[in-house]
């Protein structure tokens, strides 16, 4: 029985970023503290393997706050059943969860 | 803001071409923000674009304007590229230093030497009923490719810089065996032709337990090829052969 893809550290870390976060590339970096390098090919991957979502914002929003359209991105169902499994591996992520949740 | 703006444009053009309106507009968003929040890891945050470029590129499915898809087709344009580079150093009247550290065999031999360092060596598993076809190709392109380096190095020397036509003469090897090889490992063993269809089988973050790789598919139904993403002792590429059952699905001109 397939038990779905096993995360490593990092990208478990960006998928609980995406969760707890605006979803946006900076925001994610500013979490995690991983440099852009790492982050970006990580949910280039991420959404490959469809456990994230990419979509651009509303024009509308941005022209609102005078700035481009941000890419932000989301979890899959996937994603998040992907996310739980490294909770129960990764104890330390399962507490920085706790301790992001308000 | 103009330097980081230089730096995402640059890192845009290693981009597959389809991707880099949307990978630039996505970069150039994230930079206006911080370089309203955090104007001082701008840069940083800049240079980390060419390895998100650079992912990209690498897993992008290429699609080869000039595949050269039958063994007598890449012969024949070997031939004629051997031909046109001997025919230019005539015209130019290119002459290669009288340098004896830079003799032919010598030279080949460093090439030799610095190959493994650039390139996988081992040809994989193949069938052995297929051995002295494959070799007589792999000895045939070599034999059309060092000309090709060969009066190259010597025409860009006599157009650029002649006192580095011995060097562009090594890297000018080192070049053409790589191609040999990775050409060679992304044919058929059986008809020569090249593999097609590209299919990524695996999750790469399963790398340890299974198989991760890509597979390539002979049009004529000779069989697949699967390659690892990552080569290594216990993981070579492989050749699967298919018998002549399969040949059906494909279309059959043998």
């Amino acid at each position: 029985m397939a038990d779905g893809p096993k995360l490593s550290h990092t990208a478990a870390m960006i998928l609980q970023a995406i969760q707890a976060g605006d979803g946006y590339g900076f925001s994610v970096m500013e979490m995690t503290g991983l440099p852009s390098g790492t982050v970006y090919p990580a949910m280039r991957r991420l959404e490959r393997d469809e456990l994230i979502r990419s979509q651009w914002e509303r024009q509308s929003i941005a022209d609102a706050e005078q700035r481009p359209p941000r890419r932000y991105y989301r979890l899959t169902r996937a994603g998040r059943a992907a996310l739980e499994a490294s909770q129960k591996r990764y104890p330390l992520l399962a507490k920085l969860a706790e301790v992001e949740r308000p | 803001m103009r330097t980081q703006r230089k730096l995402l444009r640059s890192a845009s053009l290693l981009v597959p071409a389809a991707q880099r309106v949307e990978w630039l507009a996505e970069w150039s968003a994230e930079l206006h923000y911080i370089h309203r929040h955090c104007p001082e890891s701008a840069t940083r945050f800049c240079l980390g674009g060419f390895r998100d470029a650079l992912w990209l590129r690498r897993h992008h499915p290429r699609r080869d304007w000039f595949r050269l898809d039958s063994a007598a087709s890449c012969l024949a344009f070997l031939a004629a590229c051997a031909a046109a580079c001997w025919l230019l150093a005539l015209a130019l009247g290119a002459r290669m230093p009288p340098r004896p550290e830079f003799a032919i065999p010598m030279v080949l031999g460093i090439s030799l030497l610095i190959l493994p360092s650039v390139t996988i060596l081992s040809p994989g598993e193949y069938p052995a009923s297929s051995r002295a076809r494959r070799w007589s190709f792999l000895a045939a392109k070599i034999a059309l490719l060092v000309p090709i380096a060969y009066f190259g190095a010597l025409d860009l020397g006599a157009l650029l810089a002649p006192q580095m036509q011995p060097h562009g003469l090594i890297v000018g090897f080192v070049a053409v065996f790589r191609w040999a090889l990775t050409d060679q490992r992304r044919r058929c063993p059986m008809c020569l032709r090249r593999l097609a269809c590209p299919t990524v089988i695996g999750c790469s973050s399963h790398l340890l337990l299974e198989w991760y790789g890509t597979e390539l598919v002979c049009t004529r139904g000779h069989g697949l090829m699967h390659v690892p993403a990552i080569a290594s002792s216990y993981s070579v590429q492989r050749w699967v052969q298919l018998d002549r059952s399969w040949r059906s699905l494909f279309n059959a001109q043998t």
